[in-house]
This record gives C-alpha cells, sequence and structure tokens, in this order.
C-alpha cells in the first residue's frame, strides 16, 4: 500500500535530510519522491509504503506535521498525479496493534 | 559557592564591536540564563573569549556528557530549558548521549556547539563533524547559524521550541567565522502563543466513558509534571477516586500517602499496579506514551480496556493503541475539564486497594545480614522528607529507588527513562543541586553506572557543589547479570566487576568526604551522616552481588505474567 504525501516544508540547514530521516526511522520507506522550487519553501511529493502492517500513515503523518519548518502536508492515496486532500484527524487508526 | 574566581575582563563595555560571539552571550543574557554546562575548545573559543564578565555562571565540566546530562536536570527540576555548550567534533559528539536523553524524556535543552568556519564545512577540517545531520534523529530543531545577525532570532525561537509544547532539546551549530564576525545586535522579541482551544468534543465524550466505565484506572506519565499539572491531577484523582498506576517518569505525580496509588506498572512495577491495568475497562492515559517498559507485550496490555488518551502530541495518540477518545493539548487544562462528577466504583477501588495493601513491600522480613538495598532507599528517602531529590543511575539501583523511594513529587525523581543512560547519575545530581541548593539531592548510582562519569567529582570539588552520592556497589553489572541469571541460563558473561577500584579513595583523592557502609546496622547512621555532610559526600554501600530487582515482567511478556523471586 503506497501513499503519496505532499508537503511543503522551510528550505533550511538539514531540512529535506530531516524528512526523509523520519520517514525511513518510522518504518516506511520511499518509493518516489519529487522535490520543487517555491520560494522560501520546497514543495515536496513524496510516495511512501510501511515497511510492517504496525506502521499507520496517520500517525507518520502527525509525525511530519509537528517538524519544525512543515508548513503543509497533505495526504493523496495511491497516485502521484492524483489531487491532494486535507489530511484527516486522529480518530479512525486502522493499523492499531 | 563557586570556588573559582572568574577573571573579569574590562573591555566588554559597550565600546568593545558587538561580535556573533558576543551576541550569543547577550542572547543568553537575556533570555534569562544563569547556568551553561560547557567545556571549551578550538572551534568554540570566541564564544568562551566573550563570557568572563558575563551575568552567566559557567560550570566547567569534566567531559561534555557531563555537561549534556547536568543541563537536562536541571531543566527537569527548574522546567526551564539547560544549556550546554561544546567545541566542535569530538567535543559536539560527546554529547549526543546527553541530547538523545533529553529528547526521549521530553526534556527542554538548548545545545550550543562550536564549528568550523563555513568555508570549512564540508571538507572534513581538523575537529569537523557534521553534528546537525549526527544529531538530526533526536533534536526537536536545529539550526546552523550562517549570519550572525540571525543569533538574537534563532536563540529565542531556540529557547521556545525548547521549552514549548512538548519539550525537546534543540541545537545551535556556530561556525567560528560566524562567532568573529562583526554583527549588528538585533532585539529579542518574546513571542506569545495563541491559546489552544480544547476539543470540548472529545473532552464530553471522554468524561461519559468515565462515568459508564465500571474499572476506570488512571494511567499517567512524565507529561502531567511537565504540564505543571500536579495540583489538577491530584484534585481530579481526589475527587473521583479513580485508582492510579503510573509510568517511571509519572512517580510522585500522586502524593506520597494517596490511597488510590497502586504503584508503577510494567516490567518491574507493583503487581497490583499490572493487575489493575489488566483488569481495567476503561484506561484514562494522561501525559504517557505506552511504552513497552511499561505495557509489556502490546497486544496483551490491558486486553479489557477503553482508552482515553490525552496528551501534549498530537503525534503520540493511537500510535502504539488505539485511542478511543484522543484529546491533543495542554493537560493543565484537559485534567479539570474531564471531571465526570461523582462515580459509583467502590467496589472497583476497594478491589485495587486490596491488592494493593496485600502485595505491598516488606521491608522488615529482609533476607541475609547483609545491606538491603530496598530497605535502605526507603529509608533515605522518608529521612530527606519533602527536600528529597533523587537522580538516579541505570540499572537494578534505578528499578529500587523507582519501587520503594518516596517521592513528594515528579520532580523529586530525575531518571533516564526512555533511554535509560547508564552515567546520568552524577552529572545530573550536579545539575539538580545547583538548580536546587536548598534540597536534599542525592545521587543514586551503582558501580557500573558510577564509573561512565566519575570524571564529574572533580567538578563537585571545584564547585563545592553539595551533592550528596549513595553508591550502591555489588561488584557487577547487576542488571545484565539478573537477566543472564534469568533467561540466559546462569551464562555470567562480561559482567563481573569485583575488582573494582577503592571508591571511598577514588572520591577522598578527589577531594571529596567518602565512608563505607558495609553492614545492616550501619545504615541509619550513614543516611544521617550523608545527609548532613554540609560539602559533596559519597556513601560506598556494599551489597549482595546476587540481589535481584523482583517482581519482574520476563521482557516479551505480559504484564499479566509477572514472576517473583524466591
Amino acid at each position: 500500500m503506497t501513499d503519496t504525501i505532499q508537503i511543503l516544508i522551510d528550505r533550511a540547514d538539514g531540512s529535506l535530510q530531516r524528512l526523509i530521516g523520519l520517514i525511513e526511522r518510522r518504518g516506511f520507506q520511499i518509493d518516489r519522491m519529487t522535490i520543487a522550487d517555491a520560494g522560501a519553501h520546497r514543495d515536496v511529493r513524496v510516495s511512501v509504503s510501511p515497511r510492517d502492517p504496525t506502521r499507520c500513515m496517520d500517525v507518520l503523518g502527525r509525525q511530519i506535521d509537528r517538524l519544525v519548518g512543515v508548513r503543509r502536508i497533505h495526504a493523496a492515496a495511491a497516485q502521484m498525479s492524483a489531487p491532494a486532500a486535507p489530511r484527516v484527524e486522529t480518530e479512525a487508526v486502522s493499523c492499531t496493534a | 559557592m563557586n570556588a573559582v574566581v572568574p577573571i573579569i575582563r574590562d573591555d566588554l563595555d559597550a565600546a568593545a564591536p558587538m561580535t556573533g560571539a558576543r551576541l550569543v552571550v547577550r542572547s543568553l543574557e537575556q533570555l534569562g540564563v544563569d547556568y551553561v554546562f560547557g567545556y571549551p575548545g578550538g572551534a568554540i573559543m570566541p564564544v568562551y573569549d566573550a563570557l568572563p564578565g558575563s551575568s552567566l555562571k559557567h560550570i566547567l565540566v569534566r567531559h561534555e556528557q557531563g555537561a549534556a546530562f547536568a543541563a537536562d536536570a536541571y531543566a527537569r527540576v527548574t522546567g526551564k530549558p539547560g544549556v550546554c555548550m561544546a567545541t566542535s567534533g569530538p567535543g559536539a559528539t560527546n554529547l549526543v548521549t546527553g541530547i538523545a536523553n533529553a529528547a526521549m524524556d521530553s526534556v527542554p535543552m538548548v545545545c550550543i556547539t562550536g564549528n568550523v568556519a563555513t568555508t570549512l564545512m564540508g571538507t572534513d577540517a581538523f575537529q569537523e563533524v557534521d553534528i546537525l545531520g549526527v544529531t538530526l534523529p533526536i533534536v526537536k530543531h536545529s539550526w546552523v547559524v550562517r549570519d550572525p545577525a540571525e543569533i538574537p532570532a534563532i536563540f529565542e525561537e531556540a529557547f521556545h521550541l525548547a521549552a514549548s509544547g512538548r519539550p525537546g532539546p534543540v541545537l545551535i551549530d556556530l561556525p567560528k567565522d560566524v562567532q568573529v564576525a562583526a554583527a549588528e545586535a538585533a532585539p529579542i522579541r518574546m513571542r506569545r502563543d495563541p491559546k489552544a482551544r480544547l476539543d470540548v468534543t472529545a473532552i464530553r465524550r471522554a468524561a461519559q466513558m468515565i462515568r459508564e466505565a465500571q474499572r476506570p484506572l488512571i494511567y499517567v506519565g512524565g507529561g502531567v509534571r511537565i504540564a505543571n499539572a500536579i495540583a489538577e491531577f491530584r484534585t481530579f484523582t481526589e475527587r473521583t477516586g479513580i485508582p492510579v498506576v503510573s509510568t517511571l517518569q509519572g512517580l510522585g505525580a500522586c502524593a506520597p500517602d494517596c490511597p488510590g496509588f497502586l504503584g508503577m506498572m510494567g516490567m518491574h512495577g507493583s503487581r497490583a499496579a499490572n493487575e489493575a491495568v489488566q483488569a481495567s475497562d476503561l484506561l484514562i492515559v494522561l501525559g504517557a506514551r505506552f511504552d513497552d517498559r511499561a505495557t509489556g507485550k502490546l497486544v496483551e496490555f490491558a486486553p479489557h480496556a477503553r482508552v482515553i488518551h490525552a496528551d501534549i502530541d498530537p503525534a503520540e495518540i493511537s500510535k502504539l493503541r488505539h485511542a478511543h477518545a484522543s484529546i491533543a493539548g495542554d493537560l493543565k487544562a484537559i485534567i479539570p475539564a474531564l471531571d465526570p462528577g461523582t462515580l459509583a466504583i467502590d467496589p472497583w477501588m476497594i478491589r485495587c486497594t486490596t491488592h494493593a495493601m496485600r502485595h505491598r513491600f516488606h521491608y522488615e522480613d529482609a533476607p541475609g545480614k547483609g545491606v538491603f538495598a530496598p530497605a535502605l532507599l526507603r529509608a533515605l528517602s522518608e529521612a530527606a522528607g519533602d527536600a528529597f531529590v533523587a537522580a538516579c543511575d541505570v540499572g537494578q539501583h534505578q528499578m529500587w529507588a523507582a519501587q520503594h523511594c518516596r517521592f513528594a513529587a515528579p520532580h523529586a525523581h530525575l531518571t533516564s527513562g526512555g533511554l535509560g543512560a547508564m552515567g546520568y547519575g552524577l552529572p545530573a545530581g550536579m545539575g539538580a543541586k545547583l538548580a536546587r541548593p536548598d534540597a536534599h539531592v542525592v545521587t543514586i548510582s551503582g558501580d557500573g553506572s558510577f564509573m561512565m562519569n566519575i570524571q564529574e567529582l572533580a567538578t563537585l570539588k571545584r564547585y563545592n557543589i553539595a551533592l550528596k552520592i549513595l553508591l550502591l556497589d555489588n561488584s557487577s553489572l547487576g542488571l545484565v547479570r539478573q537477566w543472564q541469571e534469568l533467561f540466559f541460563e546462569q551464562n555470567y558473561s562480561e559482567i563481573d566487576l569485583s575488582d573494582n577500584p577503592d571508591f571511598v579513595a577514588v572520591a577522598q583523592a578527589f577531594g571529596i568526604e567518602a565512608f563505607r557502609i558495609s553492614r545492616r546496622e550501619e545504615v541509619s547512621a550513614g543516611i544521617t551522616r550523608l545527609l548532613a555532610a554540609p560539602g559533596p559526600c559519597l556513601a560506598h554501600v556494599l551489597i549482595n552481588p546476587k540481589e535481584n530487582v523482583w517482581p519482574l515482567v520476563p521482557p516479551g511478556k505480559s504484564n499479566s505474567d509477572m514472576i517473583e523471586g524466591a
């Protein structure tokens, strides 16, 4: 199951490393990634898939969201080209142990 | 109390040129910093050059890890960010364990590192390490300062970020050319966060769940202390009568005489606490994160319970256990708002407290004739009273302290919980004693942990920091030995420390008062002497190397599967 996340992040020392490192460290692999210039920010689209079924996209979204320098985050299911949808709030988590 | 007289320089008046380094010192002063724990070196020398004559009190440690741990404990006790400083390369990497420790336990800390000049960065220059890259997974945020004019704004943001929301460590890396460059001082503006709105619907749902529950249980973590919500928490538990279990970091949230407190949960928790969790039909989780040492085997944890999870960090909610009601926000506001009114849970309360009475620890019938560490720790904490602050190391002594000491408040118990970093105790005690000179601050250590930062005895002596050290010596790495005994067929591999140095002589060589306790009848007088000593003092306590920590949930097992020793 691949999900695509679109993130607007500050252009600052280590910001991309911070984002990529977090995704990998929290148990997801990066399948595809594009980075576009957005003035003082970078527009990052990243397709990720969990390494095991206990890893939850919703939790990853909130972990990315709390990174300093992340201005906006949208989740879009499956396709890179799919229109970005607002991230859904916490309640319905399907991947709990 | 500072035995070292700083060299007062007269060139730090307003006429001297403003540089990046001077802006660093001025920013720290303006942000209200009193203590900086650090160690100088080549790439941070301009900042050290700007230090003398400032209002900052610099504590020269003997290893940068000591600086980080001392700053961490200072922060836990005061609630203000602790500050540590080191040079580039090895100085910076020596901070790393301390930074990870602060990250795991959500401690506000500002770490300042020097670095090689920006023109040399990325060239493998002398003492160059990409410390920003090294520490990315363990900081809340970090900066490389490129423009000295940004220093006041970056420091202001760093202190704000470290302490706000879920606190954590931040790192500011200062290339040497940025430190020496001329810079214009920019004013520091204090920011105000907009007050977050409470999720009233979620709170209402949670209160309803509490009213419906037959066997509700509060699972309290360190977040209640961090939110400064102890008074609100105690009022809530008193009004509702809901029994409480605690994580390692939540100890002290309940008053010591609280009737509904069942003890610590988890691997070395009390049987009453773990049984209550397994039997409960509703867990009210306040400022905790379902750490594996607390939950045991997660899929079998609290199998009958629905979950209310309140925490400042939205990313913690439903990370490991699904929350039926999730409330992200400030516990100081959330806890009073959860009030469910009168509850009819007497049978459950009686069942829990009866179990707690039945399984309470006993001290009077300790085995053997030697010093019984649990009884000693209990007596020490009672003798020190409400002024007691324990700075624990990591190992059996840490678990005994958690199980047996009396803590008047959560900040009375400083312990490396998430990281479990041996070597925390001595420098942490140092930072805590500087923050609370009026308190009985006692480092509780073991012979393994103590050797990991033993060099800080020199810092204690230099500044005459009246820290008391209780060194429980079992001539081995006791917790590893216990696991080898129980889970590795008594294959004792590399745990023997019977060739330890004479710790009394070592302390005395550093100029620190020290004495030994080797028999049970010496304990009482030893506690009195330790607490009464006017300066730093070490009590070296010989304990039985075969003593184990009980009860215990074997690793990977359910909290239902507690085992007790013979």
